[in-house]
């Protein structure tokens, strides 16, 4: 009976999962396709008309994937609710998706409908999950506290008996009458306090060796950053490559945060965040000393006031709330927006040790090894050519980054031992300082060589 | 007879088995009495008490525990707004400049990392210094972060520059300047044409100026006795590198003298050891009383007093002469006897060597000088070893001009005087006359970086960038021109002194850009070097390939014709004849005095007599014939003596210095500054008055003067020559000859040890550390060698351990060959080592108690007469044992062995228990008894030198100039070279990077790469190819304490001299 409803339950979460999937697929697709000009909130019009309930609107499926894929060919062909369309949005044509497949548009259409029926999606997942993963592991987790708590009881009954009977045996050796062991008496004898406290020495030591060698590590440490950064929408969404932005992990044993000017590089262009509109990509403008404005660089920007830079940037959040909520004068709501947006700027630019809001941006630093570990980044991104996610995750579906490994001395050991050095057979300087590695691969005495074989785990590899 | 038995010695304390030196060296730590501690005056610098260790071990303790419950600190990472292309943090960038100090000059590469300098290297473009670099060189980088730098321009009062600008200063001084003021700009030797361009600008618009140039170690009688005889005012260039027989009258070539770097390197090729089977090398006699590292280096010294040098000038002449055709000078009777047949022998094979001999010498007097070029004429030098195509320019000074300066000020006839990086209050012997008519110029400025003893008398400080901050040109020799760059924006609120001037001069030439400095060279070298050129069109073009090499060739001076003098008529010095006599030099650490605020510098021992923090009067030692050695009027080192010249007395600290001839006594300049910084105050004693003019130029000795008994005792008698003391002999209690460190051993009363006591391994009392031999008995001598190596490789390989060789066969074997022959003690290396390895300076105090922290130490050995030894110098640091004797009794394994062959000492782990440097039989671990770097917790472990407000390396600025690739090291931790293994780790990814095989050039350690004579190569001795693989071959070498079955890495060669033994020395 119990093995039906965790295979029912097991089934319908995975359901659950997939329709999940199929949305989050949609959602990406379309803000990588649609957004631009269908707005995303699918009630109101942008430059396409808003997608909410398109597919009752058009007769059936089979047009609308061919409108998508291919817009003009159906308004040539004479489409009726094509020609209809056309006529309203003429001359502005939607850009053809010849690439999108059956399912993929079908997944942006789930999506579509998903957010325009505002069905809370999200909440629906959290929901099936916490019924469905924890409910097998409780399970078992539970037998074993059944188990413990009856092998506890089952010493004590045992304890109780031996105990009895002995008082027994006792009192019949020296003729007096037996006394029952009181149950406070089971607890106060001498074997029994000293392994308890032999038990907290034991297991307070190795609490403490524990937590002290765990002390300094920060894994899963994810801090607020001054900037909402999200890996998610530029590793991820835009795929942009890690190493355009780290562009010391293939040359310098540091990966490098970005300079601002490389933010620049792209949000010249950009100036409106995805998510988060002006709030965020605001702090960027004002650390560079770029007017969004004028989209130039303001002349001799180390010398202006804290006041002076608000005032350029809060005409920038102002105007851009004006265009978005499609007034002509800042109102209530909008002020109400440009002061909190700004406060908000001023105090992620600004510390404690750097009163200007010009300059670089402090980021909260999270991968730190200790000073006296040496660690190179080009050398395992470009001689090992190891993927940067297989140390930090998979940080392209991380919206706020967190450390993702250890980063401890053992983890770093563990996958020397277990690594093969992957260009040990092609590179020429393996092949120049280990000939005698490379004759007994040859031979086939040995499979592989490992970073241990050539010194991996030494200590002066890391620590000098 | 003066040989006795001893070979080979370090000082007389070995020789006379002095029994507190002999238990220290059976000691690895100096032991330091507690009651003692409580007496000196510095107990404060004890630190902690008892009470206090409990507390702060209660404090560590719950500190530990709460930081165990606290979140961990918020890091912040902050990058770049807008990244310079140029940098790629982590990654270092070398930018090719020059290092130059008044006429000290070496064609550099600055490492930089984010954009501030760490490390001097040396350019291998240049053909002055062709890679090498000094001491000197190398401690520049910490000169730029020194923190008494003056921050900013201003007026000058009670020893502090007030915040000023360079507009006000620049008002004030063109207000008071008109046409006809006179102006007197006085320095040291100026090389930068660019900046005797920008002065030249500077006279055209006030004709009365006057540039004046001098040196406190001067070469003025050269440049005039030149002049006099070929119509040149310079110093002409010296082929050591072409010279069979070279006598050097007190010139120390090898260390301070003009261009040492360049000097040397020719010296060495001559002196090296190619070929076993017919060995050949140059002979070197060297003349002078005191021991000069040239000296020490010499094959033959000639000792004469001071007041002899002229007469054995003038007896080479005459040797010459007689045999050569020219007419005899009046020889000044006195020279002594034995002096006198040593320079005839010198002249028998200078002669045997026409035109690849040569003769130098350091006399400061014009006549002299006159006989010295003669001699070198007569014997066919010119044209040949010495030439005038590329004269050195490093000497230009002429102290008569700094006479007439001092009298024009006087007498009230100077307007104006501009100090240009010179500080004549402290250097010039007439200091005190000078400073008195400093007092009548009504407008003094001082370009220093320093408040030092004269821009502190001056009105107005308007410093002068480092060079290291710097644009400019320099032209160490005639034709031979090397470029400065900035390598960081400068750090103070300073001006280049060429810009200063074409500010002051309103030029015209002055440009409205970014760097006007920068484009008014830009404009001089298109004038005047582009036309020499043929290989670019474009000037652009031309200026960034120069300035990517940092040097440039352009055509030298046409030779002169080498015009005989007519030398009847010169008087050279006469002969003082009975009494004491004292001569004057400069140190390769503190030249004239203008390096005492390196600590680096300081703290490197002086090569010759291995003193540090301070000047010591070298005192000859005696013999008795029989068995002791004994300082001048009974003397020991460290004790205070009263030096009497005329009415001026002084006391000083002295040091028993082998090889001091008789009656003669010595000590440096430099010292004794009162206004040098945090580190320079008040070391050593200040001699420079007792300099003599004679004839308007100085003379660097003294005669007629007095040196009293023991008036005192040294405080802390810094010295390191017995320090860390290898295979030192003594005597058991039946008078047989042990070493040292193994009195205990000869204890053991169990008859078999006794008996067997000198034959099992590690207990052989001649123990290999230093082979001589001379070179016409080479050949037999290297036969005894190898059998004797063989012998011990024999008994090395019984051994019941299986053989671990095959173990370092896989990848790399790192190794080491030192040439003794071209080691010529300079300590270049040392200086490199502490820059590179972020080594901490201990200070004086710390160093008296054995705590030096020097990864490489140059050990002096002396062989051969008591009275007047030969030196071997050898460079000793880590040998990276295979067998490591410090591995095996570490107890927690922080000390042990890489597979490519390198001791691996990992800091972290260690837990100071120095059972390892306790265990090394090569004695080069050391301690970091004290927080010297401020690298851990507790501020009480923090250390400071020279009685300093804020220690050494605690404040940000002189943290700078760390290493970021090496680990700085907290207290209790052990330490000791690491064959720079973060230069083999960054040259072995730079190979797989670039998918090539590991190349000698991409691992050069920070002591190889220093060397000017390439005394160190280091490589891969599995490489069949390498450099070193070659050196190892060479049958010269040996193994330092080969017989003890460490199996070190580092292969020494033979000392070979070529001393002419019908001689007695």
């Amino acid at each position: 009976m119990r093995r039906l409803v965790l295979s029912s339950l097991g089934f319908l979460f995975a359901l659950a999962l997939f329709a999940q999937d199929n949305i989050d697929e949609g959602k990406n697709l379309f803000r990588t396709n649609c957004a631009t000009c269908h707005n995303k909130n699918m009630k109101d019009k942008l430059i396409g008309p808003a997608l909410g309930g398109v597919e009752e609107r058009w007769p059936n499926t089979e047009d609308l994937h061919a409108w998508i894929r291919n817009s003009q060919k159906l308004i040539v062909d004479g489409n009726p609710r094509a020609v209809e369309l056309w006529k309203e949005y003429s001359p502005t044509v939607m850009q053809p998706f010849e690439n999108l497949t059956d399912a993929q548009i079908a997944n942006i259409l789930a999506y579509v409908n998903d957010v325009f029926t505002a069905a809370p999606a999200a909440a629906q997942t959290t929901a099936t999950g916490q019924e469905g993963v924890p409910v097998e592991s409780n399970s078992k987790n539970y037998v074993y506290y059944i188990l413990l708590i009856a092998l506890v009881f089952l010493a004590f009954m045992m304890s109780r008996v031996i105990l009895n009977t002995r008082g027994i045996v006792n009192a019949e050796a020296s003729g007096e009458v037996p006394v029952k062991p009181s149950f406070w008496s089971m607890f106060t004898n001498r074997t029994v306090i000293g392994f308890a406290i032999f038990a907290l020495i034991v297991l307070g030591s190795y609490t403490t060796v524990k937590n002290g060698v765990a002390l300094g590590r920060q894994q899963n440490y994810a801090p607020d950053q001054p900037i909402k950064f999200s890996h998610v929408t530029h590793a991820g969404l835009n795929k942009i490559d890690c190493q355009y932005c780290h562009d010391g992990a293939r040359r310098s044993k540091h990966s490098i945060i970005p300079a601002t000017n490389t933010c620049m590089n792209c949000h010249r262009a950009i100036k409106n965040g995805s998510t988060y509109g002006t709030a965020e990509l605001t702090k960027i403008f004002v650390a560079a000393g770029f007017d969004p404005n004028t989209d130039k660089y303001i002349d001799d920007y180390e010398s202006l006031t804290n006041d002076e830079i608000a005032a350029i940037y809060k005409k920038w959040i102002g105007n851009q709330y004006m265009e978005t909520a499609e007034v002509a004068s800042l109102d209530a709501d909008g002020t109400r927006t440009v002061e909190e947006q700004w406060a908000n700027i001023e105090e992620s630019l600004t510390s404690d040790t750097k009163p200007n809001l010009q300059g670089p941006i402090e980021w909260v630093r999270i991968h730190a090894l200790p000073d006296h570990v040496f660690f190179s980044h080009q050398q395992h991104v470009t001689v090992g050519k190891l993927e940067c996610q297989q140390c930090h995750g998979k940080v392209e579906e991380m919206p706020v980054v967190r450390q993702y490994s250890t980063l401890s001395m053992g983890w770093c050991v563990n996958c020397h031992r277990q690594t093969e050095v992957s260009s040990f057979g092609d590179n020429n300087y393996y092949l120049d300082s280990y000939k005698k590695y490379h004759d007994e691969l040859e031979a086939g005495k040995r499979t592989g060589v490992t970073v241990e074989d050539i010194g991996g785990t030494e200590c002066q590899k890391c620590h000098y | 007879m003066k040989d006795n038995k001893v070979a080979i010695w370090i000082g007389q304390k070995d020789l006379n088995h002095d029994p507190k030196f002999m238990e220290e060296a059976g000691n690895e730590f100096a032991r330091i009495p507690l009651d003692k501690m409580a007496e000196s005056s510095t107990l404060e610098q004890v630190g902690a008490t008892r009470r206090d260790f409990l507390k702060y071990l209660g404090f560590g303790l719950g500190a530990a525990t709460v930081a165990a419950a606290c979140e961990i600190p918020v890091r912040k990472a902050i990058p770049y707004v807008v990244k310079p292309d140029a940098i790629v943090p982590g990654v270092a960038n070398y930018y090719a400049s020059s290092f130059v100090k008044g006429g000290d000059y070496c064609a550099v590469l600055v490492k930089t990392r984010e954009g501030r300098p760490i490390k001097i290297e040396g350019n291998d473009l240049s053909p002055v210094t062709m890679g090498g670099t000094s001491a000197r060189a190398q401690a520049t980088v910490l000169e730029l972060y020194d923190v008494n730098r003056i921050k900013g321009p201003g007026r000058i009062a009670d020893g502090l520059v007030s915040d000023g600008s360079w507009a006000a200063i620049d008002k004030e001084v063109i207000g008071a300047l008109r046409p006809e003021s006179k102006i007197r700009i006085l320095s040291n030797t100026l090389l930068s044409p660019a900046l005797h361009a920008a002065i030249a600008e500077f006279s055209a618009a006030y004709p009365n100026t006057k540039l004046v140039q001098y040196d406190a170690v001067s070469s003025a009688a050269m440049l005039i006795a030149n002049e006099q005889q070929f119509g040149m005012k310079t110093v002409p260039d010296y082929h050591f590198d072409g010279a069979k027989v070279i006598v050097g009258f007190e010139a120390d070539f090898l260390g301070t003298w003009i261009s040492p770097i360049e000097y040397a390197k020719g010296y060495v090729k001559n002196r090296k050891i190619e070929h076993e089977g017919h060995a050949t090398m140059s002979r070197h006699y060297h003349v002078e009383s005191h021991m000069s590292l040239t000296g020490s280096n010499a094959d033959n010294r000639i000792l004469v007093k001071p007041s002899e040098q002229g007469a054995a000038i003038a007896a080479l002449y005459n040797e010459i002469a007689a045999q050569t055709g020219g007419t005899r000078v009046n020889a000044p009777a006195g020279l002594n006897e034995k002096a006198t047949a040593a320079i005839k022998a010198a002249a028998k094979d200078l002669l045997a060597n026409k035109g690849a001999s040569l003769v130098v010498s350091g006399s400061n007097m014009v006549s002299e000088q006159l006989l010295v070029n003669q001699i070198n004429l007569l014997l066919g030098n010119y044209g040949k070893t010495i030439t005038f195509e590329h004269a050195s320019k490093q000497r230009q000074g002429d102290e008569r001009d700094v006479a007439r300066l001092i009298e024009e000020m006087q007498g009230g006839q100077v307007d104006v005087l501009f100090i240009l990086g010179a500080n004549p209050s402290f250097d010039l012997p007439q200091a005190e006359a000078f400073n008195t008519a400093l007092e009548q110029v009504p407008l003094r400025i001082s370009t220093n970086s320093h408040v030092d003893e004269t821009t502190g008398r001056c009105h107005w400080g308007a410093p002068d960038h480092h060079i290291l901050e710097s644009w400019g040109d320099v032209e160490p020799k005639a034709g031979v021109y090397s470029l400065m760059q900035p390598t960081i924006n400068p750090l103070f609120d300073t001006r280049q002194v060429g810009l200063s001037f074409l500010t002051w001069a309103k030029s015209a030439k002055l440009s409205t850009g970014d760097q006007p400095y920068h484009d008014f060279i830009q404009e001089l070298w298109k004038e005047n070097m582009f036309p020499h050129q043929s290989e670019y069109s474009v000037f652009q073009a031309f200026w960034d390939h120069t300035l990517h090499n940092g040097v440039f060739n352009a055509g030298g001076n046409t030779e002169p014709a080498y015009n005989a003098v007519d030398v009847s008529g010169l008087q050279v010095r006469k002969p003082a004849g009975e009494g004491m006599e004292l001569s004057l030099f400069e140190t390769v650490n503190m030249g004239a005095g203008q390096y005492a605020n390196n600590p680096w510098l300081q703290e490197m021992p002086d090569p010759v007599n291995r003193c540090v923090w301070g000047n010591y009067l070298s005192v000859p030692v005696s013999f008795d014939g029989w068995k002791t050695i004994e300082g001048f009027a009974g003397l020991k080192d460290g004790d205070l003596v009263n030096l009497t010249s005329g009415e001026s007395s002084l006391e000083v600290p002295v040091i028993q210095q082998f090889g001091q001839m008789d009656n003669t006594f010595g000590i440096a300049m430099g010292y004794g500054r009162t206004a040098a910084g945090r580190c320079g105050n008040d070391i050593g004693v200040n001699v420079q008055s007792l300099v003599q003019i004679d004839n308007g130029l100085f003379q660097y000795y003294r005669s007629g003067i007095q040196v009293s008994g023991k008036a005192g005792r040294e405080d802390h008698f810094a010295c390191v020559q017995y320090h860390h003391t290898m295979g030192v002999k003594t005597l058991d209690k039946n008078g047989d000859e042990i070493n040292a460190d193994e009195a205990a051993l000869a204890s053991v009363s169990i008859p078999f040890f006794k008996k067997t006591r000198r034959g099992f391994q590690g207990a052989l009392t001649d123990r290999s550390i230093i082979h001589g031999a001379h070179v016409s008995e080479l050949e037999t001598f290297l036969e005894e060698l190898h059998e004797q190596r063989e012998e011990f490789q024999h008994l090395n390989a019984q051994s019941l351990y299986p053989d671990y060789s095959d173990h370092y066969s896989r990848g790399h074997h790192w190794g080491m060959h030192i040439d003794l022959n071209a080691c010529i003690g300079c300590g270049a290396c040392t200086v490199a080592c502490m820059s590179e390895n972020n080594v901490p300076v201990v200070g004086k105090h710390n160093v008296a108690r054995h705590q030096e922290m020097t990864w490489i130490r140059i050990d002096r050995y002396f062989y051969g007469d008591f009275e007047n030894p030969k030196t071997v110098y050898q460079p000793m640091m880590c040998q990276h044992c295979d067998n490591a004797p410090c591995e095996n009794v570490c107890p927690v394994d922080a000390t042990n062995h890489s597979s490519e062959g390198l001791n691996q000492m990992i800091y972290n782990r260690c837990v100071g228990t120095r059972y390892c440097a306790n265990n090394c039989p090569y004695k080069v671990r050391r301690l970091n008894w004290a927080d010297y770097t401020t690298a851990d917790l507790w501020p009480i472990n923090e250390h400071k030198i020279n009685q300093e407000k804020v220690q050494f390396y605690a404040d940000d600025l002189t943290r700078m100039v760390l290493n970021p690739d090496v680990t700085v090291r907290s207290r209790g931790v052990m330490e000791k070279c690491s064959f720079c293994v973060q230069r083999i780790q960054e040259g072995k990814l730079n190979a797989k990077k670039e998918d090539r095989r590991l190349l000698d050039r991409d691992v050069r350690t920070a002591c190889q790469t220093a060397c000017p004579t390439g005394a160190i190569t280091f490589g891969d001795k599995n490489n069949p190819e390498g450099e070193l693989t070659g050196k190892f071959k060479s049958p010269l070498n040996y193994i330092v304490l080969e017989e003890t079955n460490v199996r070190s890495s580092v292969n020494y060669t033979v000392k070979v001299n070529n001393a002419n033994e019908a001689l007695d020395a």
